[in-house]
């Protein structure tokens, strides 16, 4: 239902996009992670039709009525209401009359800004106003939403209504683009997502697979002081050194542990702390780009 | 384009400073000024002087709107609202047509306020009102339509204050709105006939007597209509990269 393939765009002699492709499953959550100026929000415009592609194919079944787009940048009228300001988008997209005035009512709903509907924007926290960048995207009633960082700079709470409020577009059967370098939103949002990096889509399946495919488990320990200087710690294994302790990096936790144990057992040291560390996928998309997500 | 026009009329009515642009300070300095260049003078001199003070503020003021225009296009355009815009069905000639008629309505209104401020304060005379009000639609034109082309080509608020502010006074010394043309050194006045105010003024000035012909409006009508029709000129040639500036 959307498809991209051997997509390029570029800014004089800058690469925006290296021959990016990739195919959106309908009714799922994407994630495209890579750090600022990685080229997510170009192909985000590109995919809504605010810039135009020097190379490549779209399949999208989308016209720009069906789509709904939250662009990084908040924008909206400060001077206005936050009626006012959906009245506005929904005009866009032709509503008209009662149904727009509905539809105003029901995204205020979803965005939890029903009480604040008559405040002007400009009275707003940077969350209720980046729920309302939200709910203007939505007054279409898109099938497809493409999201730019949608919780750039706000607080933890704002952030976790907006992460509902996504979850909830799922259960929907929406469609959802959502771009990010929170990678911990897209583990909690996301079915599928792709590491992009320097313009190019440098990995690209859902969580579980790249979990499984590229991350390494990992145990932490730290010794307790008299028995660090009795003991060659790498008796334990190829260890790193890692926040007052070591790290011990193996594709089968629970064997190494056993091992540990044992021999801690034998040398008769004692841990002061041992924790097998599950792997994440901010680790993954360093060790396939090397490139640390908020640098 | 209708909801374009709604919203850029609801910001500018929050904007302060656009009353006091619009109507606070021309009024003021009509004040200032016949207070000052009638002051000891007969009742005949007082009322030539408030017969050019009411229409040169009036022309004066009115190209402030173009450090409006300039402000509201240049918003819209860092904040990202063109780019969001043209994720929309809305036609990118929809946008421009809506925010400039929001223009015209705001300088249409101010033009009638301060006449009417000259007529309720002044008693200026109005004998020609069907002219009077065919050139306020055409002075107004062709001021959006220059700031319209300035909107779209200066790359900051700063650059269109400083353009404005340069055509405003240039235009409104060079072309007698401040001092009589005819006291002027001759070759300042055949300069002065080249601005847009001299000839907004002049017409404003018969017309209001009574003594501008129909030869006399179709000139000043044309050559109003010559540089807002530049404006849109250039204004329609500078929009595709300005659009390209602001969905980058």
């Amino acid at each position: 239902m959307l498809s991209i393939k051997h997509l390029r765009k570029s800014y004089g002699a800058t690469n925006a996009l290296k021959n990016i492709s990739i195919d959106f499953n309908e009714g799922s959550c994407f994630g495209l992670i890579g750090p600022n100026g990685a080229g997510k929000s170009t192909l985000m415009k590109i995919l809504v039709g605010i810039i135009e592609r020097d190379e490549g194919i779209i399949k999208s079944k989308h016209t720009k009525k069906e789509i709904g787009y939250v662009p990084q940048e908040l924008c909206l009228e400060e001077n206005v209401s936050a009626l006012q300001n959906l009245l506005f988008f929904g005009k866009l997209y032709h509503l008209k009359g009662t149904a727009l005035k509905k539809r105003a009512e029901e995204v205020l709903d979803s965005v939890g800004l029903t009480e604040r509907k008559k405040d002007k924007v400009k009275t707003f926290s940077g969350g209720m106003k980046r729920r309302l960048n939200i709910g203007c995207a939505l007054m279409n009633n898109p099938r497809l939403i493409i999201m730019d960082e949608p919780t750039v700079g706000i607080d933890p709470q704002s952030r976790q209504f907006i992460l509902k409020m996504v979850e909830q577009m799922k259960k929907e059967n929406r469609t959802i683009i959502y771009s990010t370098h929170y990678i911990e939103e897209a583990e909690k949002v996301c079915d599928e997502v792709a590491f992009i990096d320097k313009g190019e889509i440098v990995q690209q399946d859902s969580i579980e697979d790249l979990l499984r495919n590229h991350a390494i488990p990992s145990i932490y320990f730290k010794l307790q002081e008299p028995y660090e200087k009795q003991l060659d710690i790498h008796t334990f294994g190829d260890v790193e050194a890692y926040k007052n302790g070591y790290m011990l990096s193996t594709k089968n936790p629970m064997l190494t542990m056993e091992n540990m144990l044992q021999i801690s057992k034998e040398k008769k040291v004692i841990f002061e702390h041992f924790e097998l560390m599950q792997p994440r996928l901010e680790d993954v998309f360093f060790k396939i780009t090397g490139t640390e997500l908020r640098a | 384009m209708s909801a374009i026009f709604k919203m850029e009329l609801m910001n500018n009515a929050q904007d302060r400073g656009l009353y006091f642009w619009t109507f606070l300070l021309p009024i003021i300095f009509m004040v200032l000024f016949i207070s000052i260049f009638s002051s000891g003078t007969m009742a005949d001199q007082k009322d030539e002087v408030i017969l050019s003070i009411v229409p040169g503020y009036t022309v004066m003021f009115v190209f402030f709107i173009m450090i409006s225009m300039c402000f509201s296009f240049n918003k819209d355009k860092n904040n990202g609202m063109i780019a969001r815009l043209a994720s929309t069905p809305l036609p990118s000639s929809s946008y421009l047509i809506g925010k400039w008629l929001s223009f015209m309505i705001i300088v249409m209104i101010q033009i009638l306020v301060l006449f009417i401020f000259g007529k309720v304060v002044y008693n200026i005379p109005l004998e020609q009102p069907f002219f009077l009000s065919l050139l306020s639609i055409i002075l107004t034109i062709s001021i959006t339509g220059m700031g319209l082309a300035l909107s779209l080509i200066v790359r900051t608020q700063n650059m269109g204050i400083a353009i404005t502010q340069v055509v405003t006074f240039g235009g409104a010394i060079i072309g007698g709105l401040w001092v009589p043309l005819e006291l002027m050194p001759n070759n300042i006045q055949k300069i002065g006939k080249l601005t847009p105010q001299f000839w907004a003024h002049d017409a404003f000035m018969q017309s209001m007597t009574g003594t501008l012909s129909f030869t006399s409006f179709l000139a000043s009508s044309l050559i109003l209509l010559g540089f807002g029709g530049i404006g849109f000129l250039i204004a329609w040639v500078s929009y595709p990269n300005f659009l390209k500036r602001a969905k980058n």
